[in-house]
């Protein structure tokens, strides 16, 4: 392995199988992930994006360590996953999102507490450290209070402390700001740049494409179990099409009309949705030359012709390859 | 593997834990005090007519009402607790082992067990002015420690059930009372019909539970073999339900990481 690397997966596969039927006689396989080939590098925040099922949750457990893979080989700071799984859980965090997860009955900070001593953090400084995380992720003055009584975002800043509570080199964050307000989020946000600051390196999921675009330096789509594009932002861009997204709206197209937009110069790829009576041609350019007059010019007889440009975003990528995959 | 400080730090902060949430949750209080107490008392007055060891016995029922829903039902359930809080994820990806915070979770059981048969024993003979005779009391003391021994190591297997399965908690509710009657807590298992009492003897506590009435109740016959066959038995009963606890732990972690089910609930 790659000394630059964190995380170094290849062919890993994960099939589930459930028995089903009155005699539990019958077993149904679900195959989450078909052979995912990952590389992260140290320091760095990687995104992992998909829609629901794409298998996400499963990668991320599986490089956590709590669960293995049916096939495939993985590493995680250079260690075996399956073999060497005692020795890589002191060096990693993880952290599940969601409302469940915590000991609701006791403090935040004894919830704390009990995962230090489970983590081996010496019991010197101990209190100090939990005293330290919970103003870092913004929980000190709720530290003695129930969870029970924690709103969503105060749990999901909890399990953000317990992930970083024993200081880990690699950090798995699965959707950490799903639930939070926006001035919880970017909060949230802003701490996740500060741990790569101090040389931790994340795996990110999320279903914000703004939060990866943020944070992400390099990303990777996960579309029904297989990675469908890796890349920076900009060069996801390139690989959908370019990046200027020109939107096109009006009534009546034809086919022929569909036809004169894909044609015109630099167009990669046409989308089109309807709105009620409306429709919406999205077209990717790129070539810089392809000014919006030449695309009004290509519809004649629609005055009620909007066209506008914007540049095209991690959302646009995403649902375009997501939208291939599935075709 | 995690070094033995981490092991024994682990088993520290889990019986911390473990009476924290038992402290937090007052609902334990039933199974645990009240319903032995009222449990003994109804049956002090139902038998008050009869010899005063015949009253022990139903004494001895009402205590093991207890000590067995803490000490063996407690173990398991605070495991499956930790699958509905959804814990058992994060617990099982720390570096200590698993069976460690099962056994701390163990150790507070068999201390609020204990507690809650000696509160038994004071509420009676507060509530009706004399103690409750014993034959031999300190042998009684030491074999009721050793008697929550027994429950503890059938409730560390119990606990390996529940990581293995969402399910043991129903096949534990379906043992519940067949387990309480089986092994003696309620009464003397050579009571029972004979066929029954090879498939009691597999369980620890019912050798442990004969020989405390040996020490409690002068004459007492229970199998006929005496006393000291019964810590012998009792013993090695314990000793394979710890190996076995022992054994299956890591096998049972593995399965869990395996299938993929420590989110389930």
């Amino acid at each position: 392995m790659n000394d630059g690397l964190a995380i170094e997966t290849r062919g890993v596969r994960r099939v589930f199988s459930a028995r089903k039927g009155f005699l539990f006689n019958e077993v149904v396989e679900t195959e989450a992930l078909k052979g995912v080939d990952l590389q992260v590098h140290r320091g760095e925040i990687f995104g992992l994006l998909g829609p629901n099922g794409a298998g996400k949750t499963t990668l991320v457990k599986i490089l956590s360590t709590l669960l293995t893979p049916t096939a495939g080989t993985a590493k995680v700071l250079g260690l075996d996953l399956v073999e060497e799984s005692a020795g890589l859980r002191p060096r990693i965090g993880l952290v599940l999102g969601g409302e469940r997860g915590v000991y609701t009955r006791v403090s935040a900070r004894e919830n704390l507490r009990y995962f230090a001593d489970l983590y081996g953090i010496p019991a010197v400084g101990r209190a100090a450290r939990i005293q330290a995380v919970l103003e870092r992720v913004g929980l000190a003055e709720s530290a003695d209070r129930r969870v029970e009584e924690f709103s969503r975002g105060m749990k999901q800043k909890l399990h953000i402390a317990r992930g970083i509570l024993h200081e880990p080199e690699m950090l798995f964050l699965d959707e950490p700001t799903i639930g939070l307000d926006p001035k919880s989020a970017r909060e949230t946000r802003k701490l996740i740049r500060s741990l790569v600051a101090d040389g931790v390196t994340i795996l990110l999921t999320t279903h914000y494409m703004f939060e990866a675009e943020e944070l992400c330096g390099r990303l990777a789509v996960l579309s029904k179990g297989r990675i469908v594009a890796r890349d920076t932002v900009a060069g996801l861009r390139s690989l959908v099409g370019g990046d200027r997204t020109l939107e096109v709206e009006g009534y009546g197209f034809d086919d022929a009309e569909a036809a004169r937009l894909r044609g015109l110069p630099g167009v990669s790829k046409l989308l089109s949705e309807e709105f009620g009576p409306r429709l919406r041609y999205t077209l990717r350019v790129r070539s810089p030359e392809l000014t919006l007059d030449q695309v009004r010019g290509a519809l004649p007889g629609h005055p009620e012709l909007t066209v506008r440009e914007r540049q095209t975003g991690l959302e646009d990528i995403y649902l375009d390859l997501v939208e291939e995959e599935a075709n | 593997m995690a070094p033995p400080m981490t092991r024994r730090r682990a088993l520290v902060a889990s019986l911390r834990l473990a009476a924290l949430m038992f402290l937090a949750d007052p609902q334990w209080l039933v199974p645990s005090l009240i319903a032995p107490v009222v449990f003994a008392l109804v049956s002090y007055e139902l038998f008050l007519g009869s010899s005063a060891w015949f009253v022990l016995y139903a004494i001895l029922g009402a205590g093991m009402m207890s000590m067995w829903g803490q000490t063996l039902y407690g173990s398991g359930w605070a495991t499956g607790q930790d699958r509905e809080l959804g814990t058992l994820e994060p617990t099982l990806s720390a570096p200590a082992p698993y069976v460690y915070v099962v056994l701390g979770r163990v150790i507070w059981n068999t201390i609020a067990g204990l507690l809650g048969g000696a509160i038994v024993y004071v509420v009676i003979a507060i509530t009706y002015g004399h103690p409750i005779p014993l034959d031999d009391p300190w042998a009684f003391l030491a074999l009721f420690v050793f008697v929550i021994v027994t429950l503890s190591a059938v409730g560390i297997v119990f606990a390996a059930a529940y990581v293995y399965t969402r399910y043991a908690g129903f096949i534990q509710n379906v043992g519940e009372f067949a387990f309480y009657v089986g092994t003696g807590c309620m009464f003397p298992v050579v009571l029972l019909p004979f066929w029954s009492n090879p498939i009691s003897l597999i369980f620890p506590p019912t050798w442990a539970l004969d020989a405390l009435r040996y020490a409690a109740i002068p004459n007492y016959q229970g199998f006929g073999w005496g006393l000291g066959w019964d810590l012998v038995g009792a013993v090695a009963t314990t000793a394979i339900y710890l190996a076995i606890a022992g054994t299956i732990f890591t096998r049972v972690e593995r399965h869990v990481i395996e299938v993929g089910n420590a989110a389930w609930f």
